[in-house]
């Protein structure tokens, strides 16, 4: 599959790469290039694979709540809400941004690999909720415009979001009008390198003109999914599917921060049971020698087995290789730790989630 | 992808550059391509021996740590310390940036590489 950016990476020479059965570009340039343009300038990112579902009616905020573990009536008309679909196990699914457009509207983003799974969940769970689910994946791109002058660069094109809250949407339908599609037409104070920016959610036919538009901007640099994984690591933020693939709560995950245990929710009762025991936390690691954790290396502590990564890389802001993963819970952040690929063997420190 | 005339070529996606006896060894283009960016590079003892198809090294990128192997038999007589501080020499020109040199033992062995336009018919597939 291709989004409707695909001929504009290949114009700026990306090298494209097969990503859950998208063509998408891993880099334009240089993953270490393009990560340090996001951190210190702006970076402009085709996330379009990424799922579109809107779900309306009069019980939309009910369902949602159920489905999701947090109450979403907590949150205002307009907020951009970052939260977890569990199964009965109280495993996560995939994680989400709910977008709250009105008690009886919310546009939710599925990962690229689960948008599918994903939409037949909601369908599963409808039951006798007065909702409408629809998957307008096809129909929408995403760009997201991330780095510290993405303040600077909005001024022009959308001043309006720069009164945003931190995860926080505006309507934008009537820049990009496209009939049927009007309440999904948004922009957000969103993303997913741990840096201001903004994501774009607007209808494929302005997509080409939109991406230019942001790209004249001497500031502001394409970047691919390579910079993007990096970036997100060393923020400590999980990818789904891959730092769990319901195989996790949200607990373990260091995300139970999104729970409300005042609603009803699916996998609230395991959760229940299992959240005064949890055995093991999700944590970074910090080379100190030249080793580069990945997924799938195995971390000891005097030579016993004490966790396993499910990420890792060379984290470009601090020159060293980085890694995120599973750890016993008794284990303290500042610990030494040896992380072994099964290539090589380094001494790391434990670190929380967020590296950089 | 750059590929250059006058050097041999791996499956593997190694190069060497003969002069004489001794023959410069590095990563193709399409090599450091496929990695991204690299970061680390282990590179083989100065007068080691190593055979044809045997690991020589570990070059290791933002994504994923890959071996290296020999494309020929013989002595280690150099490795290039620059990449050791500065791998990202090979993502810039990967015919430049040489691994090791070493004195082959076998000329003969030249002949089971490939040139240019079949290393080009390899990548291209």
């Amino acid at each position: 599959m291709r989004t409707s950016l695909f001929e504009e990476h290949v114009k700026l020479n990306a090298k494209m790469v097969d990503f859950h059965g998208w063509e998408m570009p891993i880099q334009y340039s240089s993953i270490i290039e393009e990560h340090r343009q996001v951190r210190q300038k702006a970076g402009l990112f085709d996330v379009s694979h990424m799922g579109d579902i809107m779900i309306e009616g009069k019980d939309a905020q009910d369902f949602l709540s159920y489905l999701l573990p947090t109450d979403l009536s907590k949150s205002r008309i307009g907020k951009a809400i970052y939260s977890a679909y569990l199964n009965e196990n109280a495993a996560m699914i995939d994680d989400t941004i709910a977008n709250k457009i009105s008690e009886e509207k919310f546009l939710v983003v599925p990962n690229a690999a689960t948008t599918d799974k994903i939409y037949a969940w909601l369908v599963k769970n409808k039951k006798d909720f007065k909702v409408k689910i629809s998957n307008i994946s096809s129909k929408m791109s995403c760009l997201a415009l991330q780095g510290p002058l993405s303040h600077e660069v909005m001024k022009n094109l959308h001043p309006e979001a720069n009164n945003l809250d931190h995860f926080a949407l505006t309507n934008v339908s009537e820049m990009y009008p496209s009939p049927g599609l009007e309440d999904a037409t948004i922009v957000s104070s969103t993303g997913y390198t741990g840096e201001e920016g903004f994501e774009f959610i607007i209808p494929n036919e302005y997509a080409v003109a939109t991406w230019k538009k942001l790209l004249s901007n001497a500031n502001v640099k394409p970047i691919g999914l390579g910079a993007r994984d990096t970036l997100r690591m060393e923020k400590g933020l999980l990818l789904s599917g891959q730092d769990f693939n319901e195989d996790r709560d949200p607990i373990e995950a260091g995300v139970s921060w999104i729970l409300d245990w005042d609603h009803d929710f699916i996998g609230k009762k395991n959760l229940e049971i299992r959240k005064d025991n949890i055995k093991r936390r999700f944590r970074g690691v910090v080379a100190e020698d030249k080793v580069i954790p990945r997924n799938g290396s195995i971390v000891k502590l005097n030579g016993k087995e004490v966790g396993i990564l499910t990420s890792g890389t060379f984290s470009p802001s601090l020159s060293k290789g980085i890694g995120l993963g599973y750890f016993d819970s008794d284990l303290k952040v500042g610990m030494n730790v040896v992380v072994s690929t099964g290539k090589t063997e380094g001494k790391c420190l434990l670190s929380k989630p967020r590296m950089v | 992808m750059i590929v250059k005339d006058g050097l041999y070529y791996t499956k593997t996606h190694e190069w060497i550059r003969l002069e004489g006896d001794v023959a410069s060894v590095g990563i193709t283009d399409f090599a450091q391509n496929q990695l991204t960016d690299i970061v680390y590079v282990d590179l083989p003892k100065v007068g080691a021996m190593i055979k044809a198809g045997e690991i020589a090294g570990t070059v290791e990128s933002v994504k994923s740590a890959e071996d290296f192997y020999s494309p020929i038999t013989g002595k280690v007589l150099e490795v290039n310390k620059d990449l050791e501080k500065s791998p990202e020499l090979i993502n810039k020109d990967a015919y430049q940036a040489w691994m090791y040199k070493m004195k082959i033992s076998n000329p003969s062995e030249v002949s089971s590489l490939m040139k240019k336009d079949d290393y080009e018919k390899l990548i291209k597939k």
